[in-house]
């Protein structure tokens, strides 16, 4: 018999807030799809994801109706397409984004990730080819996401390819001007890349994975948030050790959902279960906001001082209580704090409360990095591959993971606003020291050695 | 050995099970499950016990009406029939929890479940809080049930889903285990 508490708790995190499956993700291997002719290519890769991906979104729904959960997103992620294709050259390599574009449509997923390159220790040439590529084809198709790994602890940081991404990213900026540089907010560069992440744009397939698996991304800061709440409505003086201990309690229930739906999922589609994302992944609306959860903890906004302290806090909780409930865990695993993705966090950037210093401080504590944070379209590229290089070190000396998705707004200026529309919501545009200058440092190129932290063996 | 269910009906008050199962032990009968709660302040407690062969049901329960009427309890005891029951479930069902919240009103669970019998589920648990008043927290039923495999789950839906919209009741119809993966361990 269950207890009426835990029915009517159940169903208050449903209907008011926000508890779903923010995604499931099905990771698909496209390595026997390579192919010499882009034509054979294309319709390899067409016809294994039709396979493979044909029910994904009729059992994520049935699956969602059968425990009343809503799965919010289906999403599928592929082989790095620069290894997979490597033999195709920049044409071939976008007409391959193209086919990727036309096999989400028919999967009726929203978004398709593995647009990705890993080039920490050096550019090959399918790298080369798919970043040659990457502007137009980020500019052309509407559910692409791509991502390339600049940098590990066990590589270092390969500045050349910074240097790179900066201008491919002011590149893909321009192509979409008109929509304030949307085509950057499906673009990320990272650092300590996870093979299994389920979240967009950093989803792709790991090379170690199987052909098929499915990995789940849970969310519920809205949950996280009201827990808090309830909790000091009825004890106020309840001091930070027992707040940690109540986010473990309730990123626990969140994870137990994510693994439910994941595994049937997976069972009902014949493919391997994967893990669990345990993430606080945010959206535009109200009471869906990690930012809000800091203003349950008591600071005034996101970005005062003591936000860097309640991140580390919240991040650390949200995983203790995940790896209890699930033994599978995975992706990224913490708290994204995407600027123009969370209303609150958006607004404590237009008040002034949080500014691009402060957000990357912030990143060394949490599990992305610098996410959807609307620049200058000024800015220059070396200054746009400094703030990366930067990004890249806090994730390289930490052993973690850490990344940028930073969009130049065209014709834009700091103070002014940009708007991406839907999940990717709108932010004001954050100034930049020194935005539109030269920089010689990272004009030198070459690699950052791997630091001592990777002499592990 | 003969089977007896005794359901014990009363005002709450401390001392009720010891009395009964005191009564039960003086009979040498022996207890074999027991399932007791309180509403609101109305005790209710069902015993099903193994009785000696010689012991008339009749005797039992005036021994019992006599031993609880200081407690103000009123006695049923009927025969647990041992020969093939009414209602066998079919093994292949899955367990579901049906709530619905809304405006308190006359016949709620008369029109809920008589949705719920007319698809041939069986209702194994039903708490329902009914405060008055239109507050939908107020007024809450939850319905434990088990479905068979033969049901269409889409039809039973609608069904539910139309009876609970025509009452103005917020429904939801959800397998079990999310609520045991929620919040147990």
């Amino acid at each position: 018999m269950l207890h009426p508490q835990e029915i009517l708790s159940t169903l208050d995190m449903l209907r008011h807030e926000h508890l779903d499956v923010r995604t499931v993700t099905l990771g698909i291997n496209l390595f026997d799809c390579a192919r010499r002719d882009p034509e054979r290519a294309c319709t390899a890769i067409r016809q294994k994801i039709r396979e493979k991906a044909r029910n994904l979104v009729s059992v994520c729904d049935e699956v969602g109706d059968k425990y009343g959960i809503p799965v919010v997103n289906k999403r599928i992620a592929v082989s790095p397409i620069a290894a997979a294709a490597a033999s195709l050259d920049a044409a071939g390599m976008l007409r391959v984004a193209h086919t990727l574009d036309e096999a989400a449509e028919a999967s009726r997923v929203d978004f398709i990730g593995g647009f990705s390159a890993l080039v920490e220790k050096g550019i090959a040439s399918g790298d080369q080819a798919l970043m040659d590529a990457l502007p137009r084809a980020l500019a052309e198709t509407e559910r692409v996401c791509a991502s390339v790994n600049v940098a590990s602890t066990r590589a270092g940081i390969n500045v050349d390819a910074v240097l790179r991404m900066a201008a491919i990213i002011k590149d893909a900026a321009a192509l979409t001007a008109a929509a304030d540089g949307l085509a950057c907010a499906k673009l990320c560069v990272f650092a300590n890349i996870p093979q299994d992440v389920p979240f967009m744009a950093g989803a792709y397939l790991g090379i170690g994975e199987p052909d098929a698996v499915i990995n789940v991304g849970v969310s519920g800061p809205g949950v996280v948030k009201s827990a808090i709440e309830r909790a000091l409505a009825a004890d106020p003086g309840l001091d930070l050790g027992r707040i940690s201990e109540l986010i473990k309690h309730t990123a626990y229930k969140v994870t137990r959902v994510g693994e439910l739906i994941g595994r049937e999922v997976a069972e009902r589609l014949g493919i391997r279960f994967g893990v669990v994302d345990l993430s606080l992944a945010p959206t535009p609306n109200v009471g869906d906001s990690v930012g809000e959860i800091f203003q349950s903890l008591g600071l005034v906004s996101i970005g005062v001082p003591g936000s860097t302290a309640a991140l580390a806090l919240l991040n650390d909780a949200v995983k203790k209580g995940g790896a209890f409930a699930s033994c599978n865990v995975g992706g990224l695993s913490g708290a994204f704090i995407p600027v123009s993705e969370d209303l609150n966090i958006s607004e404590a950037a237009q008040r002034g409360d949080l500014g691009l210093e402060k957000l990357e401080a912030m990143t060394s504590v949490c599990s992305v990095g610098l996410d959807m944070v609307a620049l200058p379209g000024d800015t220059s590229v070396e200054t746009l591959a400094g703030i990366i290089a930067d990004e890249m070190a806090i994730g390289v000396i930490n052993k973690k993971t850490t990344a940028c998705r930073l969009i130049p707004v065209p014709g834009k200026a700091a103070g002014d606003y940009a708007h991406f529309g839907g999940l990717l919501g709108e932010s004001v545009i954050l100034p930049v020291n020194h935005g539109a200058g030269p920089n010689a440092f990272i004009r030198r190129g070459g690699l950052i050695p791997a630091p001592i932290q990777s002499l592990v063996n | 050995m003969n089977k007896a269910i005794i359901s014990i009906l009363g005002q709450d008050r401390p001392g009720i099970i010891a009395a009964v199962s005191d009564l039960i032990f003086r009979q040498d009968g022996n207890i074999e499950n027991v399932s007791q709660t309180i509403l609101q302040s109305e005790f209710s407690g069902i015993f099903i016990v193994s009785l000696p062969e010689a012991l008339d049901l009749d005797r039992l329960r005036s021994v019992l009406q006599e031993g609880l009427d200081p407690l103000g309890q009123h006695v049923i005891v009927r025969p647990v029939r041992t020969d093939a029951p009414v209602y066998s479930p079919s093994q292949n069902r899955e367990p579901f929890v049906i709530t619905t919240r809304g405006p308190d009103r006359k016949g709620l669970v008369a029109r809920i479940t008589g949705v719920i019998a007319r698809f041939g589920v069986n209702v194994t648990n039903l708490q329902a809080i009914f405060k008055g008043g239109a507050a939908p927290g107020d007024n809450v039923m939850i319905y434990e049930v088990d479905i068979p495999a033969t049901v269409d789950q889409k039809i039973l839906r609608r069904a539910l889903r139309a009876e609970a919209e025509a009452l103005d009741l917020e429904i939801s119809i959800q397998h079990r285990h999310i609520f045991e993966a929620l919040n147990r361990i």
